[in-house]
Order: structure tokens, then sequence, then C-alpha cells
């Protein structure tokens, strides 16, 4: 959970600067660039011959510690480690954007060839990477790129999950937990953030547009997330004979289990975004939650560390990758966390 | 008894209290008390536990303000709302618990609230004040290791021996006293009485608090009994008996 | 020679125990990063320049440990300082905005001075409650937005600026340090925050006005709050509310390791100094060692709590 809601304070800042929201079935990034697929971001044998011979070394500056950070680094570190780079330093900003430009500071202490950084904040963001700029280092971004920069010359690329395809697999995994028809609920983040609105309107959309038979008979905003356990059980009291919900993330995901569990509920299914152990020990019991959407984090650091080498020798790329989303169920959960994660499921999720 | 016959009579009291009341929240502490003391005069206010002697003191010195009646200083009218205020008049108190800050240095203890400071910028002058600690210290014989040595570090007969050095040097008309031989052995009273007779040579006015009867009779002049709030009455030293002191205090003829 | 002797045995351990700690962790990363950028004079004064709003923080704490107080409001302070002066500074002149990010720091601290002064709250609930209070007001001041500072001329004084070839954020730390040193241990108004921290009632009894000194040093604190709001900001080439936030416990774990007392009555400014440099050099070594963050702050939380078990245990008689 802290990864969504960390993600959420970045997100904020972000919304300066971002100009384009969610459009109709695309992912855009914070500057409205055109999401190309992660995949695509691939090396020769030859480049990659080459990258090992430079023997370069990298620095990894995260914003705050989480699964989710966890995820990235691991990606990043593998790739670095299949192509000979060095990780020499790495470092936690706790959100502070002021530890963030000591971290990148104190880095250039080794002089990394690259750096690979989720920027705290896009607004103050261009003197935390300024001297790596000056120095040379090549600096690739997780999400958000500082205010100012400019793709292909100050930074590599940015990578990012990619949002439609959250939301709009959340709609596919619902359609096949109900038979493709029913009365659904809609549980929407509102408030102006570009990672939730395209989630959640992408999700809408496809409910719209690809599923005739299913309806989306309630909708309800949530605001704060603080307050969310007040407003579902307000929602879920209104609404008891629904085949399904839609929440916006887990952790609000959390409070609708909780609601249907104390009304005797065990028709209504859940779909929501980003891993949670208690929403997924409740799938693999058969309880009400159905499916859970999930973004590779683990290849974001991947595609990052490998566009970052690519740009070593001198391969030219586009401003803005996304990565796949897996919609987990009990079914694949396995299979699902550890694309994911890259990590096994808690015990109690394949033990019992 | 040389110095306070040199005091032209005509003078007014150094101290002059007109029928102090103090209640605390109803509750009568000190009851219509009246007493002078004259320069170069020791007077020693006797009586029980909680008769009301520490809350006369701190009357004086300005901690408390009395609830009714007046203190003079030199014959004319004061009302101290601190006791920065009595200091400025040049009296000193040595409180029951001393008033010592434990973990500063005997000197800056000597020199707490009066710092000797130097030059354009006000330095503290530390050598000086620690000169000037280890000549007073050593003027009235109160044995320390150093005027650097934390308070922490002494004695309970040392620390007495600072709080004492302190109020005298800075008192230029009146000492008040609160037990300041409580926490002392024979040897450090004698020195401590010493000091005392050695106030009065200097002309100053000493009101002492004691509870032993044979100090009191050895270094007062005057002897002041306070029974629960009331002054029952005062005496010359040298006309009155301890059977008397006694029988005043405890109030049984 | 008796004196000799007990002027030797009156120097707190306390005192200079920091100086030996951050000698040995010193000699210790040079030999172990000796090729890996840390000796480097770039590398070195990158230390002084990252702990400089730290370290003038952790001069304020120190008068407010010394006098018996504590103000755990510098974080938010911080944030709301820097805010306002990047506000200003959109409109305005920087003296203008250098003037309105102190006198935020000047007026929180005064308001926390009353109450714990005047109207005699204890300090800890009292900074508690302005924590809270202030960290809603950082981000309701511009609504979670960052504000961008172009004003060049701010942006050297308070940020990465130098005076004939002195880093800017250097002259500041030199200058505060000296300044506060000069007022903590060389002046009567030092000698009152040590007494008054020491015993209120004695200092009280000797005359020294200690409501007065009390209100002084909450406003101090939060003064040096507002100034490092200001560096970070020039630093940073704007503002926003999460600056400072986690700095409460780096400046307070500075100033005990320093050899400060958290109990009152004695402290050092330059062991203060030396305590932030070291937390400035645990983050500098521990990222250079190349080790995970996990690692980091294990190895972090176990070094501070050596250099205050070492502090205080020698302490205590």
């Amino acid at each position: 959970m802290t990864r969504f809601v960390g993600r959420l304070v970045l997100a904020a800042a972000a919304l300066a600067a971002s100009t384009a929201l969610a459009t109709a079935g695309t992912t855009t990034g914070p500057n409205g660039e055109t999401a190309v697929p992660a995949a695509s971001v691939t090396l020769t044998p030859e480049q990659e011959a080459k990258i090992r011979e430079g023997h370069y070394t990298a620095g990894l500056a995260w914003h705050t510690p989480s699964d989710y950070t966890a995820a990235v680094d691991r990606g990043a570190k593998d790739e670095f480690e299949r192509l000979g780079i060095e990780v020499v330093a790495e470092s936690d900003a706790g959100f502070d954007p002021a530890k963030q430009k000591n971290d990148v500071e104190t880095m250039m202490a080794k002089k990394p060839t690259i750096i690979l950084s989720l920027p705290v904040d896009p607004d103050t963001a261009a003197e935390v990477y300024r001297p790596a700029l000056e120095a040379g280092t090549k600096v690739a971004f997780v999400d958000n790129a500082p205010k100012g920069f400019v793709q292909g010359t100050d930074y590599v690329t940015i990578v990012s999950d990619d949002l439609f395809q959250m939301g709009e697999k959340a709609a596919d995994a619902m359609a096949a937990a109900i038979g493709g028809k029913g009365k659904v609920g809609y549980l929407f983040h509102d408030a102006n953030f570009y990672v939730t609105n395209q989630r959640d309107g992408a999700f809408k959309e496809t409910i719209e547009t690809r599923y005739p038979d299913i309806e989306i008979v309630a909708e309800m905003g949530l605001a704060d997330p603080a307050k969310a356990e007040d407003v579902i059980n307000a929602f879920m009291l209104k609404n008891p004979d629904l085949d399904a919900v839609y929440v916006t993330w887990a952790e609000p995901a959390e409070f609708v289990l909780a609601a249907l569990r104390n009304n005797g509920d065990d028709h209504t299914r859940i779909v929501t975004l980003d891993l949670s152990e208690p929403l997924a020990l409740d799938m693999v019991k058969d309880g009400n939650v159905a499916a859970i959407v999930a973004d590779e984090a683990y290849a974001i650091g991947q595609t990052l560390a490998r566009a970052a080498a690519a740009s070593l020798v001198g391969e030219k790329l586009e401003p803005f990758y996304a990565v796949d989303a897996i919609a987990v169920t009990k079914d694949n959960i396995e299979d699902g966390w550890f694309k994911s994660l890259h990590r096994e499921p808690p015990a109690s999720l394949t033990g019992g | 008894m040389s110095a306070a016959a040199a005091v032209p009579a005509s003078a007014p009291p150094v101290l002059g209290l007109h029928n102090i009341r103090k209640e605390f929240g109803g509750v009568v502490a000190i009851e219509d008390f009246s007493l002078d003391v004259r320069a170069g005069e020791v007077v020693a206010l006797v009586g029980d536990n909680g008769a009301g002697k520490s809350t006369l003191i701190k009357i004086i010195c300005g901690v408390y303000p009395p609830t009714a009646g007046r203190i003079l200083i030199d014959g004319g009218d004061v009302r101290f709302s601190d006791p920065s205020e009595s200091q400025a008049r040049g009296i000193q108190v040595v409180y029951q618990d001393l008033a010592l800050a434990e973990r500063q240095p005997v000197y800056m203890n000597l020199f707490l609230g009066r710092e000797a400071t130097t030059g354009p910028f006000r330095r503290l002058d530390r050598k000086r004040m620690i000169r000037e600690s280890e000549e007073l210290v050593h003027g009235l014989d109160v044995r320390i290791p150093s005027a650097r040595s934390t308070i922490r570090d002494l004695s309970g007969g040392q620390r007495q021996g600072v709080a004492i050095a302190r109020a005298t040097h800075w008192a230029s008309k009146l000492v008040l006293m609160d037990e300041p031989t409580a926490a002392l052995g024979v040897a450090e009273t004698q020195k401590v009485e010493k000091i005392i007779r050695g106030l009065r040579e200097r002309n100053l006015a000493v009101l002492v608090i004691s509870h032993s009867l044979d100090q009191v009779f050895r270094i007062s002049d005057r002897i002041c009994v306070l029974r629960r709030g009331v002054q029952v009455g005062v005496r010359n030293t040298r006309e009155t008996t301890n059977n008397e002191i006694v029988s005043m205090i405890t109030g049984l003829q | 020679m008796a004196g000799k002797l007990a002027q030797l045995r009156s120097v707190d351990p306390s005192q200079y125990i920091v100086y030996v700690g951050f000698v040995l962790i010193l000699i210790g990363f040079s030999i172990v990063l000796r090729d890996d950028g840390f000796l480097t004079t770039r590398n070195l004064l990158n230390i002084v320049q990252q702990t400089t709003p730290v370290t003038i923080m952790a001069v304020g704490m120190v008068f407010v440990l010394t006098a018996g107080e504590i103000d755990l409001s510098i974080g938010p302070i911080v944030a709301v300082s820097a805010l306002l002066a990047s506000l200003v500074l959109r409109e305005s002149f920087w003296p203008l905005g250098a003037a309105v990010g102190l006198l935020a720091g000047a007026a929180i601290g005064a308001v926390n001075g009353v109450l714990v002064a005047y109207v005699r709250l204890p300090s800890f609930l009292v900074t508690l409650a302005t924590m809270g209070f202030l960290s809603g007001v950082a981000r309701w001041i511009t609504d979670l937005q960052s504000v961008p500072i172009t004003n060049d001329t701010f942006n050297a004084i308070f940020g990465a600026g130098s005076l004939f070839g002195v880093p800017s954020l250097l002259i500041w730390t030199v200058a505060i340090v000296l300044v506060g040193h000069f007022f903590y241990h060389e002046t009567r108004y030092g000698a009152h925050v040590h007494a008054i921290g020491d015993s209120a009632h004695s200092a009280r009894a000797v005359g020294i006005k200690v409501d007065r000194v009390r209100f002084s040093v909450m406003v101090l604190s939060g003064v040096a709050a507002g100034l490092a709001g200001l560096l970070y900001a020039g630093r940073l080439h704007g503002a926003r509310y999460t600056l400072g936030e986690t700095d409460l416990l780096t400046v307070i774990a500075a100033v005990i390791v320093g050899g400060t007392r958290l109990n009152g009555g004695v402290g050092t400014i330059f062991g203060a100094l030396i305590g932030s440099l070291l937390m400035g050099l645990l983050n500098n070594g521990l990222i250079l060692m190349g080790l995970s963050v996990s690692e980091q702050l294990m190895v972090r939380g176990l070094i501070i709590l050596a250099a205050i078990a070492l502090t205080l245990r020698e302490a205590r008689r």
C-alpha cells in the first residue's frame, strides 16, 4: 500500500507539469508522450558485447522504499548484471527532494556512467540531476522527468506502467468473473491524479464499449483515501445486490471486502488494482475477490536499465515506454505475483 | 557589638516589616508580623516546622507578594515583584535548597545572574570570574577543589559554602539565611557562624532562620519567635534564656 | 597541581567523545573507500554543504535543549518558510523573500515561545501540536504544489553560489556555528540559557528572567529552521511541502551525539556541528560503499546507537 499511496503523492506534484490526461484507448506519459511497449527495447548480441567491454557503472537513486521500488530495483540490478554493468551506489530519498539531491551528489563521487531514478518532485528535480548531467552521466527515469529536461539530450527515457492496459484488464477480468453480464458498481478515485484517472477511465470505457450486457448501476468517487471506509460502507448499504464492484486500488478494496463480509455477502465479486496480500488471500480461498490487476514493476527496472545501456552504444530511444499489466487471479497467482514483483508470493497464498 | 553601636540611633532600620499578612488560597500562613532589622545586627528567626519562617523570607526577597502589610527598606516602602528587584537593593538570600545550578561550575554559580563581561562584544570574562571566585571562596575558608569544579561534584558542605559565598559577596545591605548550617558538620558549622559574625562586622543586617537554639544564642543579637504564622515576641539575646525561647516556640508556659 | 587535576576531571567526556568517533569513522571510510572518490575535496565539500541546514537547526536545538525545552516543530517550519519565501520571490526581489522566510520562522517560534514560557505548557506537547498544525499549513499554502525559484541571486546566496571561491553553504555553516558558539558560550545570555535548563528555580532565585529566556530560545530555534528552509529552497531552486519532514530526528541525533544533554544545562555548539557532519558522513560513506538501502539504514542506526551509548554512558556518574 505504501507503494501506491506514495505514488499518489508523487502524482500530485507531477500534475503541475502534466498537460495530457486520460485519452481514449491509450496510455500517455506525463507530458503527453505516446506509450511504446517496453518489450520493444532490445539489444543485439553485438551491442551487448560492446556494453560489457565498456565496464560501465550505475547508481540507483530511488524515491521511497516499497514492494514496488524493490521490484523495480531487482529488475534493474538483474539487467545490469546481465550486461556486465556494476551497480556502485544505491540510495533512497524517503520522499525528500533535498535528500535525493544529496544522494545524487554523493553518488557522483563514484562517477557512474548511468543513474536510474524516480524523481521525488519533478518541479525541483532539475537541480537534483544537474551534477549528473554536467558530468555526462546518462540518466533514465521511472514515471516522470524533471521539469525543463529534454528527452534525448538531458535524459534517456521514461519507463512507466501501462495505465490504460491496467484498467482494461480489470474490466476483462470482471467480465470473466461474472459471465459477461450483470450489474456492477464502480468506485473511482475522485481526484486529479493522472495515474488513477487513466486506470479508472480505461476500466469504465472498456466495460461500456466491450461488454454491452454489463451495466454500471452505481458509481461513487473516493476523494480522501483516509475516509474511504465510511464512503464504502454507505455505498455497499445502498447497493446490496451488485454482481461485482471495481475498486480504484487495493487499500479501499480491503474496506469493500470488510463491508461485504459484514453483510454476509458471498455473491458480489471484487476487482481491483495493485497486489495486496489480504485481498489475494481472500481470492485463493474463493472469497469475494475475483482478480487483482498488477503492473510488471520488475520489467520497469529491467527496461530502464536496458534502455540506459542502449543509449551508451548510441541507440536512439523513444521518450516513453510502458510495461504490460497482468490480471492476477486464483489460477495464476504464483506466476502473476512473480511477473509483477519478481518474487514468490507470500507463503499464506501458496501454502494452503 | 561594637559595629552596631557605630550606627546612629536615628538611622531607619535596614529592613522594616509592618503588619505583614500572607494567605495561600484562604489559608493564613503569616498573620500580622512586624519586625525591624538594623544594620550590623543579626536577628534569628525561630519557630517550629510550618511556623511560616521560610514563607517570610520569600516575602521579603520578592518571591511571594504579601497579602497585606508594608515592607520598608531604609525607611522607604518597597514592593518587589521578583528576587532580581530585591537583589538590586542589596538584599541576598541563602535559600534552604541553596538555589544552585548543579551542572554549572562554581564560578558561574557565584556570578549567576551577574556575570562579568569584558570588551566591546560583552564577552563573559571567565578569567576574572574564576579569579574572584577563588579569592572569595578562599576568604571564606570554604574548601573546594577549584572554582571550575561542577557543583554536582561537591559535598553538601561545599555546596552550602558556595551558596553562602554568593550571598555574602553580593549583599550590600541585608542577608537572609534559611537554615544555612542544616547540612553541615561541626567544623563547617563553626565556619559559617564565623562568616555570619563577619557580615555583622561589615555592618550588614542579617536575618537567619535556625533550628539550633545553641547556635542562635551564639550568633544573634535578637531572637524573634514565630508560632503558626503569628509573631509571639522578640527578645534581646543577652537578656533571655533558652527556656524562655523554648516556651515561646511551643506555647507551653 | 591538584587544581590542574580537578580541572581535567571536570571536563565531561561526553563533550569530546564525538570528536574521537568522528575521526575514527572518517579514517575508516578513508581506508575502505580510498578508490571510490570519498577523499576528494569535491566529496568532502559535498558533505559539509549537504549538512548545512541540519547543522543550522542543530545550533538552534542546542540552545533549546540546554534551556530544558525541546522543539519538535522545526521540520514543518522549514517547509512553511521555504514555501512562503519562494511565493514572495515570484513577485518581488530576493531580500524580501529571504526576510519573509526568516520572519515566518521567528513568528512560529514566537507562538511556541509564548505557549511554553508564558502560558507555561510543556514544550514537548506544544511543539508536537504545532508540528502537526504546520504540516497541514505547508500542504495547504500551495495545495501540495511545488514552487520554483528563478531568482539567481537568491539561489546563489542560499544555494550553489560562492564568494571568493568559497561555497556559500560552507560560509553559512561556519558563520552560524561561530555566531551560535559565541552566544552560547561567551555571553551572559548563553550563561542564562544554561542556568534555566539546569535549574529554572535556582535561575529565578538569582534574578534571571526565566520566562524571557525560554521564550527567546523557541524563537531562536524557529529562526534557525526558517534559515534552513531558505537554504533548502536555494539549493533546489524551489520549495516543496515535504522539505524538512525527515530532519527532526537527524537534528536531535546530531545534537545528542555531539554531547548536548536532552535534559538541559549542558551542551556544545561545536559538538553539534561535528554530530551533524557525522550524520552526513554516514549517509555519504554508506552510499559510496555500495550498500543496499536496507543495509545503509541498519548500519547507520547501529552507529548512531553506539555513539549515543558512548556519549550518555560516559556522562552518567
